[in-house]
């Protein structure tokens, strides 16, 4: 037995800590460009850009968190424990947003919110001529789009485990003579909380590194300054020093949410085998909570898909599609699913030890996996391409440079998904197994593989999306005629072509639908 | 499990190198075919990409074509070295040019035909980049709401009272750092400034990406007036006529600056390895009808003497342009970009 763990561990753990090395390598690039930077350069941005950028960056991470609980937990809720007419559709509906690009949900909402813009025309109809509405471009603005956009994280990682939770565990306190409102303050929400927290910290790592939404609605936080110091300086030294704090605030909040959900690690002991019981609510309640669910959505993404359809139907943009755009739909299917196959394979073994071996070593690498995230697209793009000019040039200006650069930026994504999948197992039942007389492989072909496929899927579907949408790494790293969807979006959107945006945004869309159905399918719900 | 060695699992390695090989050889960049050009341009797609099929319909030669900044684009000249697969650099900014032609990316041209077309002041000493076209950085206001006789230099924006009226560039726009280039070099740093300051506390959020935007805003009376190259005024009015925006040349006044100016221009990559068709674009874009494209669809100012500027622009000769040479726009960078750091222009 011992052998055999040893055969098993040696290789495992040397994928693992060199997907760890690759992850790792441009971080300690940007660090050591920073921290060899002049001191007067630091002193400089000290004094000059650095104080608004924390502040901006730090308060919308903080506001579009708040939002996202609010919205992700209540739907969740809802969605599982309320019976209303429609519930399987409104289940699926909530996770659509998820395929509406930041930046396309922004570019929207500047032209809805905008100055001038359709919204302001109605409130000028109730309020007089002169009235002005709040600009889309301001916190205000980026917290609404940041915040519609990312709240299906939390709310499917809320809804797997108000699925998966053990339902004896509520009956029991209500038996007891809990009220409902204390029962599911008291047991529901702790027992969630491990789920929540993943989900938050998803949320917190997009908005930190989002670059799309917050440069199209031109609010300045660390990341949009980071890529605005690239493309606009020589030297990258102001854009690491930018760089490195934001991988200082990611740290912080990493490590925070990891204590928290060590304090709260539960095993589940049995798959769920029974459904939670659906309250039914009058007349009044249902049609309450499918306007509460109706508004989200329809901010979210029904809207939004609308008036992209209506835009794609201009004569300008039909005349857009042709060749040329077919090619783009193929390039951005080509890299997502290379970056996604990619990012579980690196994932796996990272995920798998940090749960089963959780020694300082293991949990490190593990860690190492997570800076990635908010290592900006950017900052990222640039540390893979000196990397490659140095180790690797036969690759330099192909596709897989790409890759790698998406990889270590969305491998947290996925991680999000494999890590609570592998934790939720527990140990007990590999052990059983092992008991009952299967073999090592047999016994993670038939029982581990089967428990955590759900968590595999989950977080290739995830990674697949954000690749799909990903923007600086793109831009800054595409060979020759490897423009992307993404890419046109940006174009077009960036000088106010909203027509011209429209086709590629909604193809996006659309292209992003087969993965999302695949996540709210029945397939990977079955446990 | 897995990663025990067994046969079945040598057969997968097998299996998966083999996989992992062909994945490879994709992902190689093949080689370009010999009647195709690479060419990074620094200028938006919307403007060059009509003037380059033309060529290709003139020559069959076909054009692989990565639109991005022109600072971002030097950058990954300067890192890819040798290996670039760019045949041409096409910018917005005759700075960045010369910038590639010291760094030694560029490869210089002994051509009568650019000789001929292009003033020497509008090209480098060994022609290692060639000017193609004339742009004014002016200002852009709405009729509506200003009067012209209010703003006589571009310097008048840093006033106060222009606060939350105005709208400008980001800092990482060449055009910007070019136009700053040229008022230190004038006025020297105290003013200049001055200068930055005003505009930054005036334009507040109103700091834009795109110079189509600026004029966007003007024209929406989002705010008055904005700073922009000439030709997106132009281009505005062509598919709008009615907006009620004009252009305003600056610094005309008595003992002014004048108005500044730059070029968009184009350089043959030292490596490439089409160096015939190469020349032949440059030669296309430097000849007549080359100078006309630019002329008619992007409204800015032909360099060649013959062609005649959009008749709706103002004409060449009824202004004056700033007297710093295009070339020192590359030295005077780095002093510029750290005012602008200094100041904290976004």
């Amino acid at each position: 037995m011992v052998t055999t763990r040893h055969q098993f561990a040696s290789p495992l753990q040397l994928l693992a800590l060199a997907s760890a090395g690759i992850i790792l390598l441009p971080l300690g690039y940007v660090t050591a460009q920073a921290l060899s930077a002049d001191p007067v350069v630091w002193q400089r941005l000290w004094t000059t850009r650095i104080p608004e950028l924390l502040f901006n960056t730090v308060s919308l991470a903080a506001s579009v968190a708040v939002v996202t609980l609010i919205l992700g937990v209540s739907t969740a809720w809802l969605i599982t424990r309320v019976e209303i007419p429609g519930r399987r559709l409104w289940e699926g509906a909530l996770v659509l947003p998820l395929a509406m690009p930041t930046y396309v949900l922004a570019y929207v909402y500047s032209y809805l919110l905008g100055f001038g813009g359709p919204a302001e025309h109605l409130w000028q109809l109730a309020a007089g001529p002169q009235a002005r509405i709040f600009s889309p471009h301001s916190f205000w603005g980026a917290t609404l789009v940041m915040a519609l956009d990312t709240f299906p994280f939390v709310y499917l990682l809320s809804r797997s485990a108000l699925l998966s939770m053990n339902v004896s565990f509520e009956e029991v306190a209500r038996a007891s003579g809990v009220s409902r409102f204390a029962t599911l303050w008291r047991v529901t929400l702790p027992l969630m909380r491990p789920s929540i927290a993943a989900g938050l910290a998803l949320v917190i790592l997009y908005v930190v590194s989002d670059f799309g939404a917050v440069s199209l609605l031109r609010y300045q936080t660390l990341t949009y300054a980071v890529f605005q110091q690239m493309t606009g300086r020589s030297d990258n030294t102001a854009a690491s020093i930018l760089s490195l704090l934001l991988v200082v605030i990611a740290l912080i909040f990493l490590i925070t949410e990891r204590w928290f959900r060590q304090r709260s690690r539960f095993y589940q002991t049995t798959g769920r085998y029974r459904a939670p019981e659906r309250h039914r609510y009058g007349r009044l309640g249902t049609s309450a909570v499918i306007s509460y669910l109706g508004l989200i959505v329809g901010a979210a993404f029904a809207l939004p898909t609308i008036l992209l359809i209506q835009w794609s139907l201009s004569p300008e943009a039909l005349a857009t599609i042709d060749n040329r755009f077919f090619g783009f739909v193929w390039n951005s299917a080509i890299l997502a699913a290379g970056a996604s196959t990619g990012g579980v394979l690196i994932g796996l073994p990272l995920a798998y030890l940090a749960c089963r071996r959780p020694t300082l070593l293991n949990l490190s690498c593990l860690q190492a996996a997570y800076a990635g995230y908010v290592l900006p697209g950017p900052v990222a793009a640039l540390a893979v391409l000196i990397l490659f000019t140095t180790i690797a040039p036969v690759f330099y200006g192909s596709v897989l440079i790409l890759i790698v650069a998406y990889v270590i930026h969305f491998l947290p994504a996925g991680l999000q998904s494999l890590e609570p999948a592998l934790q939720q197992l527990s140990p007990n039942l590999e052990e059983v197994s092992r008991t009952l007389g299967l073999g090592m492989r047999d016994t993670w072909r038939r029982v581990t593989l089967p428990l955590v496929r759900n968590g595999f899927v989950v977080a290739w579907v995830l990674m697949f999306l954000q690749t799909m949408k990903e923007l600086p790494a793109t831009l800054l790293l595409r060979p020759v005629g490897f423009d992307t969807l993404a890419i046109r979006v940006w174009m077009e959107a960036s000088e106010e072509y909203f027509q011209l945006a429209a086709p590629s945004a909604l193809l996006i869309v659309v292209l992003s639908l087969p993965a999302l159905a695949l996540l709210v399918s029945k397939d990977w719900r079955a446990a | 499990m897995l990663f025990v060695c067994s046969l079945s699992t040598l057969w997968r390695t097998v299996l998966s190198s083999l996989f992992l090989l062909f994945i490879v050889g994709a992902f190689v960049p093949s080689a370009p075919a010999a009647d195709s050009l690479t060419i990074y341009s620094g200028r938006s797609e919307r403007l060059i990409k009509p003037v380059l099929d033309a060529f290709t319909a003139t020559t069959g030669i076909q054009i692989q074509l990565l639109s991005s900044g022109t600072t971002e684009l030097l950058n990954r000249l300067k890192a890819e070295g040798d290996r670039t697969s760019a045949d041409l650099f096409i910018t917005n900014d005759a700075g960045s040019l010369e910038l590639a032609r010291t760094a030694g990316l560029l490869r210089p041209l002994n051509m009568r035909e650019v000789d001929r077309a292009i003033p020497s002041q509008f090209r480098a000493p060994d022609n290692a980049w060639v000017g193609l076209s004339g742009r004014f950085w002016i200002v852009v206001y709405n009729r509506t709401m200003v009067q012209p006789d209010q703003v006589s230099s571009l310097l008048d924006l840093g006033d106060p009272k222009w606060k939350d009226k105005i709208a400008i560039p980001n800092s990482g726009s060449e055009y910007l750092q070019a136009g700053v280039s040229v008022i230190r070099a004038t006025y020297g740093d105290d003013k200049t400034r001055q200068f930055l300051q005003g505009i930054k506390a005036n334009a507040d959020n109103q700091v834009y990406q795109k110079s189509s935007q600026i004029v966007d805003a003007v024209a929406k009376g989002q705010v008055a007036l904005g700073i922009v190259n000439h030709y997106y005024i132009y281009r505005h009015l062509a598919t709008q006529p009615d907006a009620p925006i004009a252009a305003l040349m600056p610094d005309q006044q008595e003992g002014g600056m004048g108005a500044i100016m730059n070029v968009a221009g184009v350089g043959i990559v030292k490596s490439t390895k089409h160096l015939d068709s190469a020349k032949l674009l440059v030669e296309f874009l430097v000849a007549q009808a080359g100078q006309r494209l630019f002329a008619e669809l992007d409204k800015e100012y032909p360099l060649h003497q013959d062609v005649k500027a959009d008749p709706a622009l103002v004409e060449r000769k009824n202004f004056r342009a700033a007297l710093v040479p295009l070339t020192k726009l590359a030295e005077l960078r780095e002093p510029t970009l750290a005012l602008i750091e200094q100041v904290g222009l976004r």
